[in-house]
Protein backbone atom coordinates (compact mmCIF):
# COMPACT_ATOMS: atom_id res chain seq x y z
CA UNK A 1 0.00 0.00 0.00
CA UNK A 2 1.16 3.53 -0.80
CA UNK A 3 1.75 6.22 1.76
CA UNK A 4 -1.22 8.61 1.94
CA UNK A 5 -1.14 12.23 3.08
CA UNK A 6 -3.90 14.57 4.15
CA UNK A 7 -3.30 17.53 1.86
CA UNK A 8 -5.92 19.92 3.15
CA UNK A 9 -8.88 20.26 5.47
CA UNK A 10 -11.91 22.50 5.74
CA UNK A 11 -14.58 23.05 8.36
CA UNK A 12 -17.73 25.12 8.49
CA UNK A 13 -18.15 26.33 12.07
CA UNK A 14 -20.42 23.97 13.95
CA UNK A 15 -23.51 25.88 14.98
CA UNK A 16 -27.07 26.45 13.90
CA UNK A 17 -27.95 27.47 10.36
CA UNK A 18 -31.72 27.28 10.77
CA UNK A 19 -32.70 30.94 10.38
CA UNK A 20 -34.24 30.92 13.88
CA UNK A 21 -33.58 33.46 16.64
CA UNK A 22 -31.50 35.71 14.38
CA UNK A 23 -29.25 32.86 13.24
CA UNK A 24 -28.36 32.61 9.54
CA UNK A 25 -30.19 30.16 7.31
CA UNK A 26 -27.99 27.98 5.10
CA UNK A 27 -28.79 24.90 3.04
CA UNK A 28 -26.89 21.71 3.82
CA UNK A 29 -25.44 21.84 0.28
CA UNK A 30 -23.94 25.26 0.94
CA UNK A 31 -22.31 24.00 4.12
CA UNK A 32 -20.81 20.98 2.37
CA UNK A 33 -19.57 22.98 -0.62
CA UNK A 34 -17.93 25.57 1.64
CA UNK A 35 -16.04 22.91 3.61
CA UNK A 36 -14.85 21.26 0.39
CA UNK A 37 -13.71 24.57 -1.04
CA UNK A 38 -11.76 25.34 2.14
CA UNK A 39 -10.07 21.92 1.99
CA UNK A 40 -9.10 22.45 -1.66
CA UNK A 41 -7.73 25.93 -0.87
CA UNK A 42 -5.74 24.54 2.05
CA UNK A 43 -4.28 21.84 -0.24
CA UNK A 44 -3.58 24.40 -3.00
CA UNK A 45 -5.65 22.22 -5.30
CA UNK A 46 -8.62 22.77 -7.54
CA UNK A 47 -11.89 20.91 -7.85
CA UNK A 48 -10.71 19.33 -11.14
CA UNK A 49 -7.86 17.64 -9.22
CA UNK A 50 -10.34 15.47 -7.30
CA UNK A 51 -10.67 12.00 -8.86
CA UNK A 52 -13.10 10.36 -6.44
CA UNK A 53 -15.23 11.53 -3.51
CA UNK A 54 -16.94 10.03 -0.49
CA UNK A 55 -19.57 12.22 1.15
CA UNK A 56 -21.47 11.58 4.37
CA UNK A 57 -24.76 12.71 5.78
CA UNK A 58 -27.14 11.11 8.23
CA UNK A 59 -30.22 13.34 8.08
CA UNK A 60 -29.74 15.17 4.78
CA UNK A 61 -31.89 12.86 2.65
CA UNK A 62 -31.26 11.82 -0.90
CA UNK A 63 -28.06 12.66 -2.73
CA UNK A 64 -26.63 15.22 -0.34
CA UNK A 65 -22.98 14.63 -1.35
CA UNK A 66 -23.79 15.12 -5.05
CA UNK A 67 -25.72 18.29 -4.25
CA UNK A 68 -22.74 19.64 -2.30
CA UNK A 69 -20.22 18.89 -5.04
CA UNK A 70 -22.45 20.05 -7.90
CA UNK A 71 -22.08 23.58 -6.44
CA UNK A 72 -18.40 23.32 -7.35
CA UNK A 73 -18.47 21.53 -10.68
CA UNK A 74 -19.76 18.45 -12.42
CA UNK A 75 -16.78 16.43 -13.60
CA UNK A 76 -18.59 13.08 -13.64
CA UNK A 77 -16.33 11.45 -11.06
CA UNK A 78 -17.64 8.70 -8.75
CA UNK A 79 -19.23 10.28 -5.68
CA UNK A 80 -20.35 7.79 -3.06
CA UNK A 81 -22.78 8.56 -0.26
CA UNK A 82 -21.86 7.05 3.09
CA UNK A 83 -24.14 6.72 6.07
CA UNK A 84 -22.63 5.04 9.10
CA UNK A 85 -24.53 6.95 11.78
CA UNK A 86 -22.27 9.13 13.93
CA UNK A 87 -19.05 7.82 12.36
CA UNK A 88 -20.20 8.45 8.75
CA UNK A 89 -17.58 10.98 7.71
CA UNK A 90 -14.70 9.18 9.41
CA UNK A 91 -15.72 6.25 7.22
CA UNK A 92 -15.58 8.66 4.24
CA UNK A 93 -11.99 9.51 5.05
CA UNK A 94 -11.18 5.83 5.40
CA UNK A 95 -12.59 5.04 1.95
CA UNK A 96 -10.72 7.96 0.37
CA UNK A 97 -7.55 6.79 2.13
CA UNK A 98 -8.00 3.18 0.92
CA UNK A 99 -8.49 4.27 -2.68
CA UNK A 100 -5.26 6.25 -2.67
CA UNK A 101 -3.32 3.72 -0.60
CA UNK A 102 -4.31 0.96 -3.04
CA UNK A 103 -3.32 3.04 -6.05
CA UNK A 104 -6.80 3.33 -7.56
CA UNK A 105 -6.67 7.12 -7.46
CA UNK A 106 -4.06 9.72 -6.55
CA UNK A 107 -6.30 12.46 -5.13
CA UNK A 108 -9.52 11.76 -3.22
CA UNK A 109 -12.02 13.83 -1.29
CA UNK A 110 -13.82 12.95 1.95
CA UNK A 111 -16.51 15.14 3.45
CA UNK A 112 -19.55 15.25 5.66
CA UNK A 113 -22.42 17.75 5.89
CA UNK A 114 -25.33 17.88 8.28
CA UNK A 115 -28.30 19.87 9.41
CA UNK A 116 -30.06 18.03 12.19
CA UNK A 117 -33.46 18.53 13.74
CA UNK A 118 -33.55 20.14 17.22
CA UNK A 119 -34.15 18.09 20.35
CA UNK A 120 -33.84 14.34 20.76
CA UNK A 121 -32.96 12.69 17.47
CA UNK A 122 -35.60 10.46 15.91
CA UNK A 123 -34.58 6.81 16.02
CA UNK A 124 -34.56 5.01 12.68
CA UNK A 125 -32.38 2.21 14.00
CA UNK A 126 -34.90 0.28 16.06
CA UNK A 127 -38.09 -1.66 15.31
CA UNK A 128 -41.37 0.21 15.75
CA UNK A 129 -42.61 -2.14 18.48
CA UNK A 130 -39.65 -1.15 20.65
CA UNK A 131 -40.27 2.54 19.96
CA UNK A 132 -43.92 2.03 20.94
CA UNK A 133 -42.75 0.57 24.26
CA UNK A 134 -40.67 3.68 24.90
CA UNK A 135 -37.28 2.73 23.47
CA UNK A 136 -35.02 5.75 23.00
CA UNK A 137 -31.32 6.24 22.41
CA UNK A 138 -30.45 8.38 25.46
CA UNK A 139 -32.06 5.75 27.70
CA UNK A 140 -29.92 3.05 26.13
CA UNK A 141 -26.81 5.09 26.89
CA UNK A 142 -28.16 5.54 30.40
CA UNK A 143 -28.81 1.82 30.92
CA UNK A 144 -25.29 1.07 29.76
CA UNK A 145 -23.93 3.81 32.01
CA UNK A 146 -25.71 2.54 35.12
CA UNK A 147 -24.19 -0.92 34.66
CA UNK A 148 -20.78 0.55 33.86
CA UNK A 149 -20.90 2.63 37.06
CA UNK A 150 -21.67 -0.49 39.10
CA UNK A 151 -18.84 -2.48 37.53
CA UNK A 152 -16.15 0.22 37.32
CA UNK A 153 -16.83 2.46 40.30
CA UNK A 154 -17.21 5.46 37.97
CA UNK A 155 -19.24 8.28 39.53
CA UNK A 156 -21.59 10.92 38.15
CA UNK A 157 -18.90 13.43 39.08
CA UNK A 158 -16.42 11.67 36.77
CA UNK A 159 -18.96 11.93 33.95
CA UNK A 160 -19.51 15.60 34.73
CA UNK A 161 -15.77 16.23 34.64
CA UNK A 162 -15.65 15.13 30.97
CA UNK A 163 -18.44 17.59 30.12
CA UNK A 164 -16.61 20.42 31.90
CA UNK A 165 -13.31 19.64 30.16
CA UNK A 166 -14.82 19.44 26.68
CA UNK A 167 -16.71 22.70 26.95
CA UNK A 168 -13.57 24.38 28.24
CA UNK A 169 -11.76 23.16 25.09
CA UNK A 170 -14.65 24.15 22.82
CA UNK A 171 -14.50 27.72 24.10
CA UNK A 172 -11.01 27.97 22.55
CA UNK A 173 -12.00 26.56 19.17
CA UNK A 174 -13.31 29.10 16.60
CA UNK A 175 -15.04 26.25 14.72
CA UNK A 176 -16.82 24.90 17.81
CA UNK A 177 -20.45 25.22 18.77
CA UNK A 178 -19.32 26.32 22.23
CA UNK A 179 -16.74 28.86 20.94
CA UNK A 180 -16.45 31.81 23.32
CA UNK A 181 -19.17 30.27 25.46
CA UNK A 182 -19.09 30.16 29.24
CA UNK A 183 -17.18 27.58 31.24
CA UNK A 184 -19.39 25.27 33.23
CA UNK A 185 -18.79 23.65 36.61
CA UNK A 186 -19.23 20.09 37.83
CA UNK A 187 -22.04 21.36 40.06
CA UNK A 188 -23.84 22.87 37.08
CA UNK A 189 -23.59 19.60 35.16
CA UNK A 190 -24.88 17.61 38.15
CA UNK A 191 -27.67 20.15 38.66
CA UNK A 192 -28.80 20.13 35.02
CA UNK A 193 -32.03 18.45 33.97
CA UNK A 194 -32.12 14.66 33.88
CA UNK A 195 -32.69 13.11 30.45
CA UNK A 196 -32.56 9.46 31.51
CA UNK A 197 -30.96 8.65 34.86
CA UNK A 198 -28.03 9.01 35.44
CA UNK A 199 -27.55 11.07 32.22
CA UNK A 200 -28.18 14.79 32.50
CA UNK A 201 -28.64 17.50 29.91
CA UNK A 202 -25.09 18.88 30.21
CA UNK A 203 -23.63 15.36 29.83
CA UNK A 204 -25.09 15.13 26.31
CA UNK A 205 -23.55 16.27 23.03
CA UNK A 206 -24.68 19.54 21.48
CA UNK A 207 -26.84 19.03 18.39
CA UNK A 208 -25.35 21.22 15.69
CA UNK A 209 -25.22 21.83 11.95
CA UNK A 210 -21.91 21.93 10.12
CA UNK A 211 -19.64 20.43 7.53
CA UNK A 212 -16.14 18.96 7.31
CA UNK A 213 -13.92 18.03 4.38
CA UNK A 214 -10.45 16.68 3.69
CA UNK A 215 -8.40 16.06 0.57
CA UNK A 216 -6.11 13.02 0.70
CA UNK A 217 -3.47 12.18 -1.87
CA UNK A 218 -0.37 10.20 -2.70
CA UNK A 219 2.88 11.81 -1.52
CA UNK A 220 3.87 12.87 -5.05
CA UNK A 221 0.69 14.93 -5.40
CA UNK A 222 1.30 17.00 -2.25
CA UNK A 223 1.91 20.66 -3.15
CA UNK A 224 4.04 21.12 -0.04
CA UNK A 225 5.79 18.37 1.89
CA UNK A 226 6.56 20.61 4.85
CA UNK A 227 5.03 19.14 8.03
CA UNK A 228 3.08 16.63 5.92
CA UNK A 229 0.53 14.63 7.87
CA UNK A 230 0.10 11.01 6.80
CA UNK A 231 -2.51 8.40 7.58
CA UNK A 232 -0.55 5.63 9.30
CA UNK A 233 -3.44 3.20 9.75
CA UNK A 234 -7.19 3.01 9.44
CA UNK A 235 -9.65 0.46 10.76
CA UNK A 236 -13.37 -0.16 10.76
CA UNK A 237 -15.16 -2.86 12.73
CA UNK A 238 -18.82 -3.65 13.22
CA UNK A 239 -20.97 -5.51 15.67
CA UNK A 240 -19.78 -8.77 17.16
CA UNK A 241 -22.04 -11.40 18.68
CA UNK A 242 -23.12 -10.56 22.22
CA UNK A 243 -23.85 -6.85 21.80
CA UNK A 244 -27.06 -5.05 20.88
CA UNK A 245 -27.35 -2.51 18.09
CA UNK A 246 -25.88 0.24 20.27
CA UNK A 247 -23.01 -1.92 21.39
CA UNK A 248 -24.36 -2.77 24.82
CA UNK A 249 -23.21 -6.18 26.01
CA UNK A 250 -26.30 -8.33 26.17
CA UNK A 251 -24.74 -11.75 26.46
CA UNK A 252 -22.40 -13.39 28.90
CA UNK A 253 -20.21 -14.54 26.00
CA UNK A 254 -17.28 -12.15 25.86
CA UNK A 255 -16.19 -11.03 22.41
CA UNK A 256 -14.35 -7.81 21.70
CA UNK A 257 -16.88 -5.06 21.03
CA UNK A 258 -16.61 -3.08 17.79
CA UNK A 259 -14.48 -0.35 19.41
CA UNK A 260 -12.06 -2.86 20.91
CA UNK A 261 -11.90 -4.73 17.61
CA UNK A 262 -11.24 -1.57 15.56
CA UNK A 263 -8.55 -0.52 18.04
CA UNK A 264 -6.88 -3.93 17.99
CA UNK A 265 -6.68 -3.67 14.20
CA UNK A 266 -5.41 -0.10 14.14
CA UNK A 267 -2.70 -0.80 16.72
CA UNK A 268 -1.60 -3.96 14.89
CA UNK A 269 -1.47 -2.36 11.45
CA UNK A 270 0.10 0.91 12.61
CA UNK A 271 2.88 -0.69 14.61
CA UNK A 272 2.12 1.78 17.41
CA UNK A 273 0.31 1.40 20.69
CA UNK A 274 -1.79 3.67 22.88
CA UNK A 275 1.30 4.58 24.88
CA UNK A 276 2.85 6.22 21.80
CA UNK A 277 0.00 8.69 21.20
CA UNK A 278 0.43 12.38 21.99
CA UNK A 279 -3.04 13.75 21.29
CA UNK A 280 -6.27 11.79 20.86
CA UNK A 281 -9.94 12.00 19.93
CA UNK A 282 -12.51 9.79 21.66
CA UNK A 283 -16.15 9.55 20.68
CA UNK A 284 -18.68 10.64 23.31
CA UNK A 285 -22.21 11.51 22.28
CA UNK A 286 -22.84 11.23 26.04
CA UNK A 287 -20.01 11.92 28.50
CA UNK A 288 -19.86 8.40 30.02
CA UNK A 289 -18.80 6.96 26.65
CA UNK A 290 -15.59 9.00 26.87
CA UNK A 291 -14.81 6.98 29.99
CA UNK A 292 -15.42 3.52 28.61
CA UNK A 293 -13.87 4.38 25.24
CA UNK A 294 -10.69 5.48 27.03
CA UNK A 295 -10.59 1.93 28.45
CA UNK A 296 -11.66 0.11 25.31
CA UNK A 297 -9.11 1.97 23.17
CA UNK A 298 -6.33 1.03 25.61
CA UNK A 299 -5.55 4.46 27.08
CA UNK A 300 -6.05 3.28 30.65
CA UNK A 301 -6.65 0.18 32.69
CA UNK A 302 -10.24 -0.72 33.64
CA UNK A 303 -11.35 1.41 36.60
CA UNK A 304 -8.48 3.87 36.23
CA UNK A 305 -10.13 6.53 34.07
CA UNK A 306 -11.84 8.44 36.92
CA UNK A 307 -8.53 8.95 38.69
CA UNK A 308 -6.85 10.08 35.44
CA UNK A 309 -9.59 12.63 34.83
CA UNK A 310 -9.22 14.02 38.35
CA UNK A 311 -5.48 14.40 37.70
CA UNK A 312 -6.13 16.38 34.49
CA UNK A 313 -4.56 13.61 32.38
CA UNK A 314 -6.78 14.31 29.33
CA UNK A 315 -6.75 18.11 29.54
CA UNK A 316 -4.74 20.35 27.22
CA UNK A 317 -1.50 20.52 29.21
CA UNK A 318 -2.09 17.04 30.66
CA UNK A 319 -0.20 13.86 29.77
CA UNK A 320 -2.56 12.82 26.96
CA UNK A 321 -4.77 15.67 25.75
CA UNK A 322 -8.10 14.40 24.39
CA UNK A 323 -10.86 16.08 22.39
CA UNK A 324 -8.86 19.29 22.33
CA UNK A 325 -11.38 20.91 19.98
CA UNK A 326 -14.20 20.37 22.44
CA UNK A 327 -15.32 16.91 21.39
CA UNK A 328 -18.98 16.23 20.72
CA UNK A 329 -20.06 18.27 23.72
CA UNK A 330 -17.94 21.38 23.11
CA UNK A 331 -17.37 21.24 19.34
CA UNK A 332 -20.91 20.05 18.74
CA UNK A 333 -22.25 17.01 16.93
CA UNK A 334 -23.52 17.46 13.37
CA UNK A 335 -23.67 13.67 13.07
CA UNK A 336 -22.56 13.23 9.45
CA UNK A 337 -19.75 15.79 9.79
CA UNK A 338 -18.41 14.72 13.19
CA UNK A 339 -16.05 11.82 12.48
CA UNK A 340 -14.01 13.79 9.98
CA UNK A 341 -13.97 16.88 12.22
CA UNK A 342 -12.20 14.69 14.80
CA UNK A 343 -9.46 13.92 12.26
CA UNK A 344 -9.26 17.57 11.19
CA UNK A 345 -8.49 18.60 14.78
CA UNK A 346 -5.71 16.01 14.93
CA UNK A 347 -4.38 17.24 11.57
CA UNK A 348 -4.26 20.82 12.89
CA UNK A 349 -2.57 19.65 16.09
CA UNK A 350 0.07 17.74 14.13
CA UNK A 351 0.63 20.73 11.84
CA UNK A 352 1.03 23.05 14.84
CA UNK A 353 -1.99 25.10 13.76
CA UNK A 354 -4.34 24.52 16.67
CA UNK A 355 -3.89 27.99 18.15
CA UNK A 356 -4.79 28.27 21.83
CA UNK A 357 -5.50 24.56 21.94
CA UNK A 358 -2.10 23.50 20.60
CA UNK A 359 -0.44 20.49 22.22
CA UNK A 360 3.27 21.39 21.99
CA UNK A 361 5.12 19.50 19.26
CA UNK A 362 2.54 16.73 18.83
CA UNK A 363 3.74 14.28 16.17
CA UNK A 364 1.39 11.33 16.40
CA UNK A 365 -2.31 11.13 17.06
CA UNK A 366 -5.27 8.76 17.34
CA UNK A 367 -8.99 9.07 16.67
CA UNK A 368 -11.89 6.81 17.52
CA UNK A 369 -15.44 7.29 16.33
CA UNK A 370 -18.53 5.16 16.91
CA UNK A 371 -21.89 4.90 15.27
CA UNK A 372 -25.10 3.05 15.83
CA UNK A 373 -25.26 -0.34 14.22
CA UNK A 374 -22.87 -0.48 16.00
CA UNK A 375 -19.60 0.37 14.32
CA UNK A 376 -16.20 1.61 15.39
CA UNK A 377 -13.72 3.48 13.20
CA UNK A 378 -10.14 4.33 14.20
CA UNK A 379 -7.25 6.21 12.62
CA UNK A 380 -3.64 6.91 13.50
CA UNK A 381 -2.17 10.06 11.95
CA UNK A 382 1.45 11.13 12.02
CA UNK A 383 3.54 14.13 11.06
CA UNK B 1 -53.81 -6.27 33.69
CA UNK B 2 -56.75 -3.97 34.22
CA UNK B 3 -60.07 -5.01 32.64
CA UNK B 4 -61.08 -2.63 29.89
CA UNK B 5 -63.70 -2.22 27.20
CA UNK B 6 -61.21 -0.60 24.86
CA UNK B 7 -59.54 -2.63 22.18
CA UNK B 8 -56.17 -3.97 23.24
CA UNK B 9 -53.51 -4.31 20.55
CA UNK B 10 -50.09 -5.90 21.11
CA UNK B 11 -47.24 -3.66 19.97
CA UNK B 12 -46.22 -6.64 17.86
CA UNK B 13 -47.73 -10.09 17.46
CA UNK B 14 -45.64 -13.08 18.47
CA UNK B 15 -43.48 -11.48 21.13
CA UNK B 16 -45.22 -13.40 23.91
CA UNK B 17 -47.47 -16.46 24.22
CA UNK B 18 -51.22 -16.03 24.73
CA UNK B 19 -52.39 -18.15 27.69
CA UNK B 20 -54.97 -20.78 26.76
CA UNK B 21 -56.29 -21.14 30.32
CA UNK B 22 -56.56 -19.08 33.51
CA UNK B 23 -53.79 -21.14 35.15
CA UNK B 24 -51.36 -20.26 32.43
CA UNK B 25 -49.32 -17.07 32.27
CA UNK B 26 -47.83 -15.41 29.20
CA UNK B 27 -44.20 -16.09 28.35
CA UNK B 28 -41.85 -14.34 25.97
CA UNK B 29 -41.14 -16.40 22.85
CA UNK B 30 -37.54 -16.73 21.78
CA UNK B 31 -35.45 -18.92 19.50
CA UNK B 32 -33.00 -21.60 20.54
CA UNK B 33 -30.28 -22.87 18.27
CA UNK B 34 -30.13 -26.69 18.26
CA UNK B 35 -26.54 -26.53 17.03
CA UNK B 36 -24.79 -24.21 19.53
CA UNK B 37 -27.52 -23.82 22.14
CA UNK B 38 -27.69 -20.04 22.04
CA UNK B 39 -31.02 -18.39 22.87
CA UNK B 40 -32.38 -15.23 21.26
CA UNK B 41 -35.25 -12.82 21.77
CA UNK B 42 -37.28 -11.97 19.79
CA UNK B 43 -37.60 -14.94 17.43
CA UNK B 44 -34.93 -15.09 14.73
CA UNK B 45 -34.75 -17.58 11.87
CA UNK B 46 -30.95 -17.68 11.82
CA UNK B 47 -28.56 -18.25 14.74
CA UNK B 48 -26.54 -15.05 14.99
CA UNK B 49 -23.78 -16.99 16.73
CA UNK B 50 -23.25 -20.04 14.44
CA UNK B 51 -25.52 -19.22 11.45
CA UNK B 52 -27.56 -22.42 11.82
CA UNK B 53 -30.97 -22.04 10.20
CA UNK B 54 -32.69 -24.81 12.14
CA UNK B 55 -33.95 -22.58 14.94
CA UNK B 56 -36.60 -23.73 17.41
CA UNK B 57 -39.13 -21.50 19.13
CA UNK B 58 -38.99 -21.70 22.93
CA UNK B 59 -40.94 -20.11 25.74
CA UNK B 60 -38.55 -18.16 27.93
CA UNK B 61 -38.38 -18.15 31.73
CA UNK B 62 -40.76 -15.71 33.34
CA UNK B 63 -38.34 -14.69 36.07
CA UNK B 64 -35.01 -12.95 35.83
CA UNK B 65 -32.72 -10.35 37.38
CA UNK B 66 -32.35 -6.68 36.49
CA UNK B 67 -29.04 -6.26 34.65
CA UNK B 68 -29.35 -2.50 34.44
CA UNK B 69 -32.04 0.15 34.53
CA UNK B 70 -32.64 3.81 33.73
CA UNK B 71 -35.54 6.13 34.45
CA UNK B 72 -36.57 8.01 31.31
CA UNK B 73 -37.33 11.62 32.27
CA UNK B 74 -37.97 13.19 28.86
CA UNK B 75 -40.63 11.95 26.41
CA UNK B 76 -39.02 9.98 23.56
CA UNK B 77 -39.13 11.83 20.21
CA UNK B 78 -41.59 9.62 18.33
CA UNK B 79 -44.01 6.69 18.58
CA UNK B 80 -44.33 6.75 22.36
CA UNK B 81 -47.15 8.84 23.78
CA UNK B 82 -47.48 7.17 27.20
CA UNK B 83 -46.68 8.57 30.63
CA UNK B 84 -43.24 9.87 31.61
CA UNK B 85 -41.15 9.14 33.68
CA UNK B 86 -40.87 5.41 33.14
CA UNK B 87 -38.21 2.74 33.60
CA UNK B 88 -36.33 0.89 30.88
CA UNK B 89 -33.70 -1.75 31.39
CA UNK B 90 -32.25 -5.12 30.59
CA UNK B 91 -33.31 -8.26 32.42
CA UNK B 92 -31.08 -11.32 32.46
CA UNK B 93 -32.99 -14.59 32.18
CA UNK B 94 -31.69 -18.00 33.32
CA UNK B 95 -32.13 -19.18 29.70
CA UNK B 96 -28.92 -17.27 28.88
CA UNK B 97 -30.50 -14.32 27.13
CA UNK B 98 -30.78 -10.66 28.01
CA UNK B 99 -34.12 -8.95 27.41
CA UNK B 100 -34.52 -5.26 26.67
CA UNK B 101 -37.68 -4.30 28.54
CA UNK B 102 -39.94 -1.86 30.34
CA UNK B 103 -39.82 -2.19 34.14
CA UNK B 104 -43.20 -1.53 35.74
CA UNK B 105 -45.41 -2.32 38.72
CA UNK B 106 -43.42 -0.17 41.10
CA UNK B 107 -42.66 3.55 41.13
CA UNK B 108 -40.37 4.88 38.41
CA UNK B 109 -36.83 5.00 39.74
CA UNK B 110 -37.35 2.21 42.28
CA UNK B 111 -35.63 -0.68 40.46
CA UNK B 112 -32.16 -1.85 41.39
CA UNK B 113 -29.52 -3.89 39.59
CA UNK B 114 -29.84 -7.61 40.47
CA UNK B 115 -33.43 -7.17 41.67
CA UNK B 116 -35.63 -10.24 40.97
CA UNK B 117 -38.40 -9.48 38.52
CA UNK B 118 -41.03 -11.39 36.58
CA UNK B 119 -42.81 -10.99 33.27
CA UNK B 120 -46.10 -9.18 32.88
CA UNK B 121 -48.09 -7.78 29.95
CA UNK B 122 -49.33 -4.23 30.40
CA UNK B 123 -50.54 -1.12 28.61
CA UNK B 124 -47.65 0.90 27.20
CA UNK B 125 -49.73 3.75 25.78
CA UNK B 126 -53.12 4.61 24.33
CA UNK B 127 -53.21 5.36 20.61
CA UNK B 128 -55.13 8.20 18.90
CA UNK B 129 -58.24 5.98 18.49
CA UNK B 130 -58.25 5.14 22.20
CA UNK B 131 -56.89 1.60 21.76
CA UNK B 132 -54.54 0.32 24.42
CA UNK B 133 -51.15 -0.68 23.04
CA UNK B 134 -49.85 -3.69 24.94
CA UNK B 135 -46.23 -4.51 25.53
CA UNK B 136 -44.27 -6.76 27.83
CA UNK B 137 -42.61 -5.61 31.00
CA UNK B 138 -40.96 -7.01 34.08
CA UNK B 139 -42.36 -6.25 37.53
CA UNK B 140 -41.05 -6.86 41.06
CA UNK B 141 -41.48 -10.47 42.24
CA UNK B 142 -44.21 -10.53 44.86
CA UNK B 143 -42.78 -12.17 48.00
Amino acid sequence: MRQVAIAGVGLVKFGRYDGQKGRPYREIYELGAEAIKKALDYASMEWKDIQVAYGASMFGGLGVPNQCTSRLGMPGIPITTLEGACSSSQQSLRQAYLDVANGLYDVALAFGAEKIPPGLIADTLSPVWMLMMGFNLPAMYAIDTRRYMQESGITEEDMARVAVMERKNGIRNPNAFWYQGAEITIEEVLGSREIATPIRFLMACANADGASAAVVCSMDKLKSKSRAVTVVASSHATSTFGYDNLGIRVHEKVNLNCTELACKQVWETSGYGPEDMEVIQLYEAMSPSFLWDAEHCGFCKPGEVGKLLREGHFEIGGKLPANTDGGLMGRGHPTGATGLAQLIELFLQLRGEAGERQVPNAKIAFAHCSGGGPNGVCHVLKR
Amino acid sequence: MAASTKKQIPCRDGLWSIPSSLDEKPQLIGSKCPNCGEVFFPVNSVCVNCQSQAMNDIKLSRRGKVYSVSTVMLPPPQWYKGPVPFDLGYVELPDGVMIWTRLMGSGAGSFRIDQEVELDIDVMQVDDEGNEILGYCFVPVKS
